[in-house]
């Protein structure tokens, strides 16, 4: 079960999202060559400054004036009228600070993940009907939603997690309410919500908020969290884009099917193009859901089962982009029966007189893997069964045997630094072991162990080493890279280096280039305190022992990138909690001057104006320094059995 | 001084649910004179007036002393504290919470000697101030208390209903004993902790009757807001002869640059900033993490104290937003400021 169920509610609204953006250039991460003009915004016609967009920012992230739109409780049954669900809000946390929006690593910035968010169902007056956490998730199938691209500002992404420790107040009163939790025995819902629009306009009054948009169902715990067991539709890359221009128009997208109620579950909700940052749906034309059947002869042909009327004013806001199909009936068993061995596809007819087009489809065979959880941090030694789903067709595959590769083609380590030349990812491999096959279980599930050793300092300013690792199906190794998938869907580690602090740890001896580094990259922090002085954060010891001694998933956790090893972590807890005589963490004494480490010479100008460039947005221009390397994956060969 | 109104005592009476009353009000009293405080502190630019930004700091600390050992004194009686309804979140401008309607309207607004002299000497003014002549009291119309009177009130009425019954029944695992060094030690479980702990508040306050330090050797905050007032630090006199003053307001200068002061719109509630503008975002933002920390004070103070740490984070992210509201400009001249109201959803 997941949120692309019958049991359901759509909402829509705002979201805010305030990263810094002094920590977007990778370079911006070596104290021996940052300058205090990493720290200035960008004005667009301005002199070139290199602090980005928002150096200002502090990585709140925020749900603002989401409105219940809709609420169904089963298939084409929509919530009684005077159900009060229909005036209730989806809210964030009202008893913590704001959750925060984090990258992995400059490097890999394009699987940012919202931490330490509660999620309440209020009414107006703040009254909860529900609290709960969201387990931390990172965006994914980032595109470019927007006609006409326009970098991050015409960007669309989706998140996709589940909400746990469930609080239900009082909803007697709400039959929506009820049959929803009743529809979640395990004390799980499912949540998913489309991201676009975002604005980057420091004067306006929506700097750092866009469109949200999204459907909160019931989930289970033998299910992904982060991806519908389901029936995936699977594109390749257009021409152009900043993230992803998908060949057909329609980007990577998901459906499911409700047997018993005889209805398809599709969800386009960061799938259609929009008109304009955060705007309307583009006229595509008539946009049917099908499936590719066989004619008298054996060709395949595409059978209509319904009619998706994603041009109908409000249609996104109040479905989030969810469509049942077929609207005005159930499919019929002979239907259901065909749809369980043929691909399921998206029909665009632009005008009445031209023929329908597939958009977008199942792969030939229908078959699918993925990780559930898709991000990690790991210190050295450190092991994390990585939860990999196979299914063929949406049912699951029993046995699948899944290989995994190093697929380093989506980390950013390509050259657009202001400033220098960013550091090679993905070195050494020998720190990253895990098994190239394994073999589904019969629930089609697999655990893939990832297992990591010190990584060295291969990016000597930046901690540890980013990696990618793809999961595939055997079966479909005899396309190489042409088999239909997924660019964003592999694994992501950040694996950090070893680290030994000075003994016992003072300030000069191993403190003060890790606290110097964060003072660098958030300016945000010299509103509390100055990290890089000694004398500042001596005077806040107590209230940086609470933040480095916090759970990452509390929002209020220090470092807020959650960029920092154990071992770091480990030695700071450890010089802020043994003071020396003077009741003052150790300060011991300045390090004799090493011989400067050479520094890359400046770049020459870029092509065009840096400032045009930087207003295209992080995410874009970390996507425009993806690695690339996808035709030069090493594909092993399949096993002879 | 604070006038209070007299029915504050009336309230009181001799039951025990009116002493939980009367120390609900005291929470009350101490919550609401944080904003007015916090709106003075946070309008002083970053790295300016540094010494008038610690003094103000170091009593709004101990006002969050004040509330947490309130909080304490009320659980001991097994009493419970509302921090987070709607209706008694102060309002500003307004008098405080008690006050006759007559007396000083608090207000929102920017640092300036005259809002320190004006409005925070006035809220934390002893009965009988020394060494200096008594400011002009509102008029009087209806009994009235000053805020000293009503906890010595509150004393009196813990030592009597404590001569015929044991009224510290409230369970100890409710009491807050961290954030603050004094928690650890002033913990409430009898009379006698209790009425230690409204010394403590009325001293760090105001004083003691013959000495402008409370008992820590700290100076009183109506001395504190006096120094920033005066310009000067309060020292002992240097030449003390018979009859003179045991103090002066002699030591360094507290400089004061009113550069140094974002001109910060005062009371911002009074005119609300129009909706979908920045300042609006910002306000309903800050308003809305405000009302987060009300909730989480709330149940610190009711079964979990170890909600305190989030709370902390909450008073952190208003600072940091207040500051980003204080240097944004609605006008030339004029830069915005939140309105510390009620707002549960955002």
């Amino acid at each position: 079960m997941s949120y692309l169920n019958s049991v359901r509610l759509h909402f829509k609204g705002k979201f805010q999202a305030a990263p810094s953006t002094v920590n977007n250039d990778p370079v911006h991460f070596d104290n021996a060559t940052f300058l205090p003009s990493y720290q200035d915004r960008q004005i667009v016609s301005g002199p070139p400054r290199d602090g980005w967009w928002n150096p200002q920012g502090d990585a709140t992230w925020r749900l603002i004036n989401c409105a219940v739109t809709s609420a169904w409780i089963g298939a084409a049954s929509p919530a009684p009228k005077d159900d009060m669900i229909h005036s209730c809000l989806v809210a964030d946390s009202d008893r913590t600070v704001a959750a925060k929006l984090v990258d992995l690593d400059p490097e890999q910035q394009l699987v940012s993940e919202i931490w330490g968010m509660q999620v309440r169902i209020s009414r107006p007056d703040g009254t909860n009907v529900l609290r709960s956490h969201y387990a931390t998730a990172a965006f994914a199938d980032i595109w470019d939603r927007a006609q006409g691209g326009g970098g991050d500002i015409g960007a669309g992404a989706m998140y996709q997690s589940v909400l746990y420790d469930l609080e239900w107040g009082d909803i007697g009163g709400s039959v929506f309410l009820r049959t929803l939790r009743d529809a979640a025995p395990h004390g799980l819902l499912s949540i998913k919500f489309n991201v676009d629009g975002y604005n980057m306009s420091f004067g306006s009054p929506d700097f750092t908020r866009g469109r949200i948009a999204g459907t909160i169902g019931p989930a289970s715990l033998n299910e992904p969290k982060h991806f519908v067991l389901g029936r995936h539709f699977m594109t390749t890359a257009g021409p152009g884009g900043n993230f992803f221009a998908p060949a057909g128009k329609i980007n990577f997208c998901v459906a499911a099917l409700d047997e018993p109620a005889g209805k398809l579950l599709v969800d386009l909700g960061n799938a259609l193009p929009s008109q304009s940052a955060g705007g309307p749906m583009q006229d595509l034309g008539d946009l049917t859901l099908a499936y590719i059947g066989q004619d008298a002869s054996g060709n395949p042909v595409p059978v209509n089962l319904g009619n998706i009327p994603y041009l109908q004013p409000a249609w996104y806001d109040q479905t989030a982009g969810i469509a049942e199909v077929p609207a005005d009936r159930s499919l019929t068993s002979a239907e259901i029966a065909a749809i369980q061995s043929n691909s399921l596809a998206l029909l665009l007819t632009p005008t009445p007189a031209d023929p329908a087009q597939i958009a977008i489809s199942e792969p030939a065979d229908g078959l699918y893997v993925r990780a559930d959880r898709f991000v990690y941090r790991m210190d050295p030694g450190d092991r994390r069964d990585v939860s990999l789903y196979a299914t063929k067709w949406g049912q699951r595959y029993a046995g699948a045997r899944i290989v995994s590769v190093f697929d380093p083609s989506q980390l950013q380590s390509q050259e657009f630094s202001t400033v220098g030349v960013p550091p090679d990812v993905a070195i050494p491999t020998k720190a990253v072991e895990f098994p190239a096959r394994v073999v589904a279980d019969n629930q089609g599930m697999a655990k893939l162990p990832i297992h990591v050793t010190d990584p060295g300092d291969p990016r000597l300013y930046i901690d540890g080493q980013v990696y990618g690792v793809r999961p595939m199906l055997e079966e479909t190794l005899d396309y190489g890279v042409n088999y239909p998938f997924s660019p964003w869907e592999f694994v992501s580690l950040l694996a950090f280096s070893g680290f030994t602090p000075d003994h016992p740890p003072t300030w000069f001896g191993s403190m003060q280039p890790i606290f110097q580094q964060y003072a660098n990259l958030y300016p945000v922090m010299s509103r509390f305190l100055n990290l890089a002085d000694y004398d500042s954060v001596s005077v806040n010891v107590d209230l940086l022992q609470l933040a480095f001694g916090l759970n990452p998933e509390d929002p209020n956790s220090m470092p807020v990138t959650r960029d920092l090893s154990a071992a770091k972590r480990k030695a700071i807890l450890q010089w802020l909690g043994h003071p020396g005589h003077d009741g003052r963490p150790l300060k011991g004494s300045p390090r004799p001057e090493s011989a400067p480490r050479s520094v890359a010479a400046p770049l020459p100008p870029k092509a065009a104006p840096v400032e045009m460039q930087l207003a295209r947005g992080g995410k874009a221009i970390a996507a425009s320094r993806r690695v690339g390397l996808r035709q030069s994956i090493q594909l092993p060969r399949k096993e002879n059995s | 001084m604070i006038h209070l109104k007299a029915e504050l005592l009336e309230d009181l009476k001799d039951s025990l649910p009116g002493l939980r009353r009367a120390v609900q009000n005291a929470i009350e009293l101490e919550l609401a004179t944080l904003p007015p405080y916090l709106y003075a502190l946070y309008s002083i630019k970053p790295g300016a007036n540094l010494e008038i930004a610690g003094l103000i700091k170091s009593i709004v600390m101990q006002e969050m002393l004040h509330m947490a050992l309130d909080c304490n004194i009320l659980n001991a009686i097994d009493g419970h504290p509302v921090i987070d309804r709607p209706e008694s979140v102060p309002k500003y401008p307004g008098p405080l919470p008690g006050a006759v309607e007559s007396d000083l309207i608090v207000p929102l607004a920017p640092f300036s000697k005259q809002l320190v002299h004006d409005v925070f000497m006035v809220i934390e003014e002893p009965e009988d101030p020394l060494h200096f002549p008594v400011l002009k009291a509102a008029e009087i119309g209806a009994p009235q208390i000053t805020i000293g009177q009503f906890y010595e009130a509150i004393k009196k009425q813990i030592l009597k209903l404590s001569e015929t019954q044991n009224i510290f029944t409230g369970d100890p695992a409710r009491q807050l004993t961290t954030g603050f060094e004094v928690l650890q030690t002033l913990k409430i479980t009898d009379a006698k902790s209790a009425i230690a702990a409204i010394n403590l508040i009325v001293e760090q306050g105001e004083g003691t009757k013959t000495s402008p330090l409370d008992p820590e050797h700290e100076l009183a905050h109506y001395y504190r807001y006096a120094e920033i007032f005066y310009g000067k630090k309060l020292i002992p006199n240097p030449d003390p002869k018979p009859g003179g003053p045991d103090y002066v307001y002699g030591g360094h200068a507290i400089v004061f640059n009113p550069a140094g002061v974002w001109p910060v719109v005062t009371n911002p509630s009074l005119s609300p900033y129009k909706p979908g503008t920045k300042a609006a975002n910002l306000n309903d933002t800050f308003n809305y993490t405000y009302t987060s920390l009300l909730k989480s004070l709330h149940l610190t103070f009711n079964g979990q104290p170890d909600r305190l740490a989030p709370a902390i984070g909450l008073m952190e992210s208003l600072k940091e937003q207040a500051l980003v509201m204080m240097s944004y400009e609605l006008v030339p001249g004029q830069t915005a400021g939140p309105s510390f109201q009620y707002r549960p959803v955002l």
